[in-house]
């Protein structure tokens, strides 16, 4: 919708690729040859992505991947999650799907986050989280590693569990939000 | 918790989770306690904090009754935020998930995510069998992976075992449970809790009743032809009710008079036939419920002084949903096997038409059928135009720059509540978005705030019944305004909107019934209006942006939140119909296939600061007790 005000960001600070998406410069994109990014995503200033914690092998292998309209808020860190198994040491990569905004401050450690999720300020997303379509994570969460988080739930508190089924329009309504988000977000030339 | 290390090597920030967070210590218990109150805090703060509109449910006033004016409690139940709403074509009407009929259409484990067949669900007791939840010292809803939290006593992978958390090492020894195998612990844990004391006393409670439920099946399965929508599941559920309630109705005194109506419903057995019931454990037994080990009692009591002393008792959530009245002590809590999540279906409270309809398949959030409000009623959103940041300078727009961040759907799009002065005109505006393919016409109308006979509209709690003049009062354009059709396209061109735009004029509907000639309900300010602000203020796309002003009163307190009535006339696809079924909220131009639909909303745009004047009268009045002022 047009009419909402726009949220500005200064256009030196970002740079925009090819498929819109666009990234501060102030952000930490480490291994940035192990990430993809879908298109029209946004990683704010101070946000660290850490593409280089790879699978140890030869050769390209892609640690995060990020759908299309995300995006990655302030300050958040999102990096692979590990363990031991077997006596080896090993990173695994990390799927977000599309429409996924994760709020400002927020550590992510999943294995797989669907489309259409909300996830809040201040959040912990413990090591191997599984967290399906349409979910939503409340403000100052903490998910313990291996938590499941089932489509179309609110989640919330520290261990995180359920609060609520959340209502069978979040589809639309995040994806209408998300899609807002990204044509709100104008850059501003610096005076 | 939480450790931040500045890692040398690689001269970036490495974060590392410590999980060593021990649950059960007090510490952990205070910050959690802490973090839910404030995510409780917010989460209700927002939905004060933010201007609404909300939509009304006819389901709780009668259809032809105006709703309650909202700054009566009654009102709020009634109120609910357009996208948690549903609309049923065959009534032409707004349902709520309050009054829908709900069944279940499929579970699931919310942990596992496996879908339990219905058959399995009723002898695993609606539990999962493959992962466990609440380990007893745990907050309640914390799950368990059963294969990674068992171990071995003695020997590797020799038996007995032992159930063991992750979090916060607790372990099943302390209850005494122990395994023969390190899988299937669910399995082997539903074999305790069949025979738990609740158990014992439903098996026997089924098998009470167990004849007359059988008679009762086989009659209603005739009348169960002639009401094709109950499914079995749901039939033979109140079938079970109707026999728990029989057996209340003989029990208690006075409520079997209540029952003559249900008689003629249950044919075949007479519940008054049925032997009287007996339970298994006689009342008089009941000492270990509470009722009687004295000196244990007063020890526990004493102990709840000492330090982490609180830990010993059960908290309230890990034992409010047992059946069965349980220990208070917090050692004596088990793990329980995780319960089970469902999908749901949903139908028309009146004309038993499916509303919603999920997909069978577990995780998948499509439905068949979903008819939600949001598809069929525009969408209002409230703006104050003051607040709208449009002519910014470059530093308070860099200002703004450095503090956005991601903001959440529920706050993203509203504004914060605005406070206004008394005695002062406050512009406001409301966003109209048509989600129809079709240009619709919207019309509006305040409802009155002062009512007679009641005390007058606002918060003013003085019971008098002297006339009150309203708190304040609402300009908005009386005549009606046209909002474009929805169109795929405005999602994806941001600038060709203009061309677009002037089509739409030429397809604005033939003048009768919807011109601005009619004012009937609208209450025009007395002080007159500057005009400049009411009427529409802005077309783009198919949303309509209309300004009003808010005219505060002299004397005005409390809430800015009044009802509305919102008719849209849409063209009709089929050719003009006969006359409407059940008319509830709805009135049909019956001449052309133009069609009308009203419904009311609730607009709460903020609150009424209190006058200066009062205050310092507050302040004379709490300086009376000082002798000088006479
Ligand atoms: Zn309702
Ligand atoms: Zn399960
Ligand atoms: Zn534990
Ligand atoms: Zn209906």
């Amino acid at each position: 919708m047009p009419l909402l005000p726009p949220i500005w960001y200064i256009k030196a600070e970002f740079i925009e690729t090819d498929t819109g998406n666009k990234v501060s410069r102030k952000a930490t994109i480490a291994g940035p040859q192990n990430i993809i990014l879908g298109g029209k995503t946004i990683i704010s200033n101070g946000a660290i992505i850490r593409g280089d914690l790879r699978r140890t092998g030869p050769g390209h292998a892609v640690v995060i991947s990020l759908g299309r309209y995300c995006v990655v808020g302030e300050g958040c860190v999102v990096r692979p999650p590990y363990k031991t198994y077997r006596g080896n040491f090993n990173y695994y990569p990390m799927k977000i799907g599309d429409h996924v905004h994760i709020g400002a401050g927020s550590v992510v450690e999943a294995a797989s986050i669907g489309n259409h999720v909300e996830i809040g300020k201040n959040c912990i997303i413990g090591k191997f989280t599984i967290i399906k379509d349409c979910a939503k994570i409340e403000d100052n969460t903490i998910l313990p590693p291996n938590t499941v988080v089932p489509a179309l739930v609110r989640f919330g508190g520290a261990p995180g569990v359920f609060v609520e089924d959340l209502p069978e329009s979040t589809q639309e309504m995040v994806e209408q939000y998300t899609k807002q988000y990204y044509t709100r977000f104008q850059p501003l030339e610096q005076a | 918790m939480l450790n931040r290390m500045h890692d040398e090597g690689h001269n970036t920030t490495a974060v590392v989770i410590s999980w060593t967070l021990c649950l059960r210590s007090l510490c952990t218990r205070q910050k959690q306690a802490k973090s839910r109150e404030f995510v409780k805090k917010e989460r209700s703060g927002l939905r004060q904090m933010a201007c609404s509109v909300l939509f009304h449910c006819p389901c709780l006033n009668p259809p032809t009754d105006p709703p309650p004016p909202p700054s009566q409690a009654s009102s709020s139940t009634s109120n609910h935020p357009l996208h948690t709403l549903f609309f049923c074509e065959e009534c032409d009407a707004i349902r709520c998930d309050r009054c829908v009929s709900v069944e279940v259409s499929a579970y699931h484990c919310p942990n596992c995510l496996f879908e339990v067949p219905s058959a399995s669900v009723r002898a695993e007791k609606n539990r999962c069998t493959n992962t466990l939840s609440v380990v007893p010292s745990d907050p309640p809803g914390l799950t368990w992976d059963t294969q990674s939290s068992s171990i071995s006593l003695g020997a590797i992978n020799e038996p007995p075992f032992l159930l063991f958390c992750n979090f916060c090492r607790w372990d099943s020894s302390e209850l005494g449970i122990k395994f023969d195998k390190p899988t299937g612990l669910a399995a082997q844990l539903q074999r305790h809790e069949d025979s738990a004391p609740e158990m014992l006393e439903f098996e026997r409670l089924k098998e009470h009743f167990a004849t007359y439920l059988r008679a009762q099946q086989s009659s209603s399965a005739t009348s169960q032809q002639s009401q094709p929508h109950h499914r079995s599941h749901h039939t033979s559920l109140t079938v079970a009710t109707a026999a728990a309630s029989s057996a209340l109705a003989r029990d208690i005194p006075g409520v079997s008079k209540h029952r003559r109506k249900d008689k003629d419903r249950g044919a075949g057995i007479d519940k008054e036939e049925l032997p009287i019931y007996k339970s298994r454990i006689e009342s008089a037994s009941l000492g270990t419920l509470g009722l009687g080990a004295d000196e244990e009692d007063v020890e526990f009591l004493k102990k709840l002084d000492t330090e982490n002393g609180i830990e010993d008792v059960a908290r309230l959530e890990q034992r409010w949903t047992g059946s069965w009245q349980g220990s208070i002590h917090s050692r004596d809590l088990r793990p329980l096997r995780m319960p089970l999540h469902s999908k749901k279906s949903k139908r028309c409270p009146v004309c038993r038409h499916i509303l919603i309809k999920p997909e069978q398949k577990t995780q998948s959030v499509r439905y068949k059928i979903k008819l939600v409000a949001a598809n069929y009623l525009p969408s209002i959103v409230p703006l104050f135009p003051s607040l709208t940041p449009q002519g910014l300078t470059a530093a308070q727009k860099k200002a703004l720059s450095t503090k956005g961040s991601t903001m959440s759907v529920d706050e993203g799009i509203d504004h914060p509540l605005v406070s206004m002065h008394a005695g002062r005109t406050y512009p406001f505006q409301l966003a109209f978005t048509n989600p129809l393919y079709d240009p619709i016409h919207v019309k509006l109308s305040v409802q009155r705030q002062s009512l007679p006979s009641t005390s007058s509209s606002g918060t003013t709690d003085s019971g008098s019944t002297k006339k009150v003049p309203p708190n304040f009062a609402i300009n908005l354009p009386t005549s009606s305004f046209p909002i474009s059709a929805y169109a795929e396209a405005w999602e994806y061109e941001d600038e060709d909107e203009e061309e677009m735009l002037l089509d739409d004029e030429a397809l604005a509907i033939g003048g009768s019934g919807i011109s601005s000639s009619n004012n009937t309900g609208s209450r025009k300010g007395k002080g007159g209006s500057s005009s400049a602000n009411i009427g529409v203020i802005e077309r783009k796309a198919n949303v309509t942006v209309v300004g009003g002003e808010v005219v505060v009163g002299k004397e005005g307190r409390g809430d800015v939140k009044f009802n509305m009535m919102v008719s849209y006339t849409y063209r009709s696809d089929e050719p003009s119909q006969t006359t409407s079924i059940k008319g509830e909220g709805k009135t049909r131009t019956a001449a052309s296939e133009m069609k009308t639909f009203s419904f009311w909303v609730v607009v709460h745009l903020g609150g009424i600061i209190v006058r200066d004047r009062e205050k310092d009268r507050d302040r004379e009045r709490g300086s009376e007790e000082n002798p000088r002022e006479g």
